[in-house]
């Protein structure tokens, strides 16, 4: 892989490209699903190709084979120079790229338990026993109607070379496992769900206890039977560290990704040094910390992994960067630039984005709160980021009154505007947690990140519950 | 591609379905195919980037006892398309034996769909499709000189076959091509965005060069956007609004989840779940249409199916599975992966237009764009008015900021009085405008 891909930059420069980078995967997965009882579905993949970016005076190109025979890919190198060549002369804001340092280095993370080590068997008696635990969860007057519980593996290794001589060699895994578990208590449906994800292998299957893992999802299902529809309003809302993630990730740091911010699409465009929060509120996002899903010792282009600043004490300190966009803004890059695979290009993505913690206790937070509601469990959200209007979708609430925490609410989603979330910030937790391993969207590209923070409050928020407040 | 890449594929599929049933596999189907696309992005109201890809992929499926092994292979390797065959056996082997597992389909005499393949779009060179989004740029910034337009424009051209161990063999081919563009417009702190797509199966359906004029004139709407107090009000769901939340729908009507428990609409088929005014088809034999084909990914001949028959929840989505399951025939909507998944949606037109379906309209929302996306379990909606306007006596007053809407899917079906006449029309697919009465919307003011 190392020979292809340095003949095939040295190609790319022969022929003209300015700047070029290859990145050259093989990769392999495995999957059991176990549903109701049985090993419903297992699976296995295997991919192996190779991407060649160019630049060509103003304009990028891109071309990916599913192969790793030198011909195809010198076929990648023809194709990029032609795609880029024809496009530069509509060009309106001409690529650049930040002088990359040379860098030669090896990223591997080798899994406790290596690819294909663990027997099928012993997975799917591990996803079993996941389910076993979370059926017995039922009380009398509610039962699960449907469990599914999935684990799966992927193993991948690669070389990215580039012009200015880098040559970095990854070799790694991640590994995910989820619990999903429906019940009933003959009128309504309600679901439960946990995820877990390690840059690691199968240990994950032996780390994970069904205790906390399928136990703690089916409960969760079982709650919501008793939960009522939320009230529709403006409420001060109290995010619990599982869904303070999600708000900072969609949030703020979408907006915080230089290629929005640089291509005018970001409303944090302008904006930087500015006093955004509280004095409080810091947010962070870093691909160094050890073993969470986000993390990695080199992005895409080979800038090594770092902590990046993007709120410090309440000011915006930071964008996220690729090299591109570090060399637009005059910034030193931040190894945010992230491929989702050799046949994609390389864009500016979050890794580990978290709040970092404050001196509230939660006592405290609750006694501020006439009425209010407490949001936990991130599931999802999405972001307008030419707008800063974002959804976040919570798994499990509560009404706040009179302080404390009152009857449980379900199927809760809150929507606010990015500026306003973050000036109306007024407490921030004196805890901590970052349990929220998932694939973020972005451009037709996915990316394994995680997210986390304390308890944080917030004034007017907008619930979008089913009656009047 | 040619009909020889068809023929190339077709025999590599039957010769690892063979190779399967040699090694252990009691049924097998095999999908093989290659694709090439081209994408040129656009950026800052100029070309960012232009990007192409190919590729060859081969899935098998392999059941033992009913248990079920599923392996994936990019490129033509022999050497890994075999390794590929035994994994699925071997895995099908370790699966729990499934009673509830019949069989995979049979050959059927398959209709034929037209126009699935262009030759225009396969002879795009990269110069066209960069020629395309330069026209979108032009016309974009000829409306608004300082507009900030983004998005792609793209092609796509793919040869499949497909063979099983009940003897099918089936190969085709297709095309695709789309263009999608977002306008931003920025006035005095205020902000409008909007966006427009367009895309078909031949060049000739599509107005791919129009695509930014829509967006733009789109952002200029929603410039002076304006926060809203929570009430109940009608909802109106425009063309785009209203695909979504069909399209969630129709998905929710998945045999698999409905016989396994988990969905909103168990116990509700042939009862009502909307009000009469409901109808829709899902149709997958549409000439054209952007998600026809004559046959599933399994291989079941397509048909027109009424899935909801004024109002009455009339037919599920079946694939092989979960009709053997059920005792009937599968409706053709399978996909290779064992999925189900809905194609062409084609609801039933109404007496009013969109205009008049407005102006009955006192105090409400109408929803341009947005994700309506219940609950898959109890069907609660939490959805936020991503691109929405107040109506006021039947006429939009102003774009509306950070709101949202809440209540049951049921409620919001049964309050729904009115289809239009008139619709947006894709390939294949109408988008109609909806009205909902009677909704809880949650305001920021």
């Amino acid at each position: 892989m190392e020979d292809l891909a340095r003949h095939l930059c040295d190609l790319a420069k022969r022929r003209g490209a300015e700047f070029a980078d290859v990145r050259i995967a093989r990769r392999s997965g495995e999957s059991v699903l176990v549903q109701d009882g049985r090993a419903d579905k297992l699976a296995a993949s295997t991919d192996r190709g190779v991407g060649v970016r160019v630049l060509v005076g103003r304009c990028w190109g891109f071309a990916s084979a599913d192969s790793l025979q030198r011909r195809r890919g010198e076929r990648c190198v023809a194709d990029a120079l032609a795609l880029a060549t024809a496009s530069q002369a509509f060009v309106s804001d001409p690529a650049m790229i930040a002088r990359p340092a040379s860098v030669e280095a090896e990223d591997r993370s080798d899994p406790q338990v290596p690819p294909g080590a663990m027997p099928v068997a012993e997975k799917i008696a591990r996803l079993l026993e996941y389910e076993r635990c979370g059926r017995a969860a039922a009380d009398a007057g509610s039962q699960i109607v449907n469990s599914v519980v999935s684990y799966a593996e992927a193993w991948r290794e690669g070389v990215l070379a580039n012009t200015a001589g880098t040559l970095v060699r990854t070799a790694g895994s991640r590994a995910v496992a989820t619990c999903l578990f429906v019940a009933t208590d003959g009128k309504i449906l309600q679901r439960g769900t946990e995820h877990r994800g390690i840059v690691g292998g199968a240990e994950l299957l032996r780390q994970t206890e069904p205790e906390a893992f399928g136990r703690r999802a089916a409960k969760k299902a079982l709650a919501a039977l008793k939960a009522k529809p939320a009230p529709a309003g403006r409420f001060t809302v109290l995010f619990h560290p599982s869904i303070t993630g999600l708000l900072v990730h969609e949030a703020l740091g979408h907006n915080a990704e230089a290629d929005a911010v640089w291509a005018g699409q970001s409303i944090l465009e302008g904006r930087l040094g500015d006093d955004l929060a509280a004095p409080g509120v810091s947010i962070y996002d870093d691909s160094t910390l050890p073993g969470r899903f986000g993390s990695f010792a080199y992005d895409s282009e080979g800038t090594p992994a770092s902590r990046r600043p993007i709120i410090e004490n309440g000011r915006l300190v930071g964008f996220l960067h690729s090299l591109e966009t570090a060399a637009k803004f005059d910034a030193p890059p931040t190894g945010s630039a992230r491929a989702q695979s050799y046949d994609c290009r390389p864009i500016v993505r979050m890794s580990n984005t978290f709040m970092a913690s404050g001196h509230v206790p939660l006592e405290e937070m609750l006694r501020g709160v006439d009425r209010g509601v407490y949001l936990e469990d991130g599931h999802w959200g999405y972001v307008f980021v030419q707008k800063g209007q974002f959804i976040c979708h919570a798994g499990q609430a509560r009404m706040i009154e009179n302080g404390a925490l009152g009857e449980p609410l379900r199927d809760v989603s809150i929507s606010s505007m990015t500026l306003d979330v973050l000036g109306n910030i007024d407490a921030v937790g004196d805890d901590f947690e970052m349990r929220m391993p998932g694939m973020c969207g972005k451009e037709g590209q996915s990316a394994p990140t995680d997210c986390g923070g304390p308890h944080v409050r917030v004034a007017g928020v907008v619930v979008g519950g089913q009656h009047g407040a | 591609m040619s009909r020889t890449d068809e023929q190339s594929y077709l025999d590599l599929a039957t010769q690892c379905v063979e190779k399967a049933v040699r090694l252990g596999a009691e049924w097998c189907d095999v999908a093989a195919g290659t694709g090439r696309d081209i994408a040129v992005t656009i950026e800052k109201s100029g070309i960012k980037t232009a990007d192409a890809g190919q590729g060859e992929d081969v899935a098998i499926r392999c059941y033992v006892g009913g248990g079920m092994g599923y392996a994936t292979v990019s490129g033509r390797d022999r050497r890994d398309i075999d390794q590929a065959v035994r994994r699925a056996v071997a895995l099908a082997k370790e699966a729990t034996p499934d009673p509830d597992f019949r069989c995979l389909p049979s050959p059927q005499p398959r209709p034929e769909v037209d126009g699935l393949f262009d030759d225009a779009i396969a002879g795009l060179a990269v110069e066209q499709v960069v020629a395309i989004a330069v026209a979108n740029i032009e016309a974009g910034k000829a409306l608004e000189p300082d507009v900030n337009l983004s998005g792609h424009v793209g092609l796509s051209v793919g040869a499949a076959a497909l063979a099983s161990s009940t003897g099918i063999a089936l190969a085709s081919r297709a095309t695709d091509v789309s263009a999608d563009v977002s306008a931003l417009l920025k006035r005095d702190g205020d902000t409008g965005y909007f966006y427009d797509f367009d895309f078909g199966r031949h060049l000739a359906d599509c107005r791919l060069e129009r695509v930014a004029e829509t967006a733009v004139e789109g952002a200029r709407r929603f410039l002076g956007a304006r926060r809203i107090e929570s009430r109940r009000m009608t909802l109106v769901l425009g063309p785009l609004a209203s695909y979504g939340f069909l399209s969630q729908l129709v998905a929710a009507a998945n045999a698999e989840s409905i016989q396994r428990g988990r969905s909103y609409l168990c116990d509700k088929l042939g009862k009502p779940i909307a009000s009469a005014h409901l109808t829709v088809v899902d149709d997958g034999l549409v000439p054209r249409g952007i998600r026809s084909g004559a046959h599933d990914g399994e291989g079941t001949r397509r048909r027109p199916l009424t899935v909801i028959q004024e109002g009455r929840l009339a037919s599920l989505l079946h694939n092989s599975y979960t009709a053997g399951k059920a005792g009937v025939e599968s409706t053709g909507h399978g996909t290779h992966a064992c999925s189900i998944s809905p194609t062409n949606l084609r609801p039933a037109l109404g007496r009013k237009t969109a205009a008049e379906i407005l102006r009955d309209v006192q105090d409400g929302i109408y929803l341009e764009s947005g994700e309506i996306r219940p609950d898959p379990a109890s069907g609660d909606i939490s959805a936020s008015i991503d691109f929405g306007f107040l109506v006021r006596d039947g006429h939009i007053v102003h774009p509306v900021e950070n709101a949202m809407l809440g209540g049951s899917i049921f409620d919001l079906l049964e309050r729904l009085d009115a289809v239009s006449s008139d619709a947006r029309t894709e390939p294949g697919i109408l988008m109609p405008t909806l009205r909902i009465q009677d909704v809880q919307i949650a305001g920021a003011e």
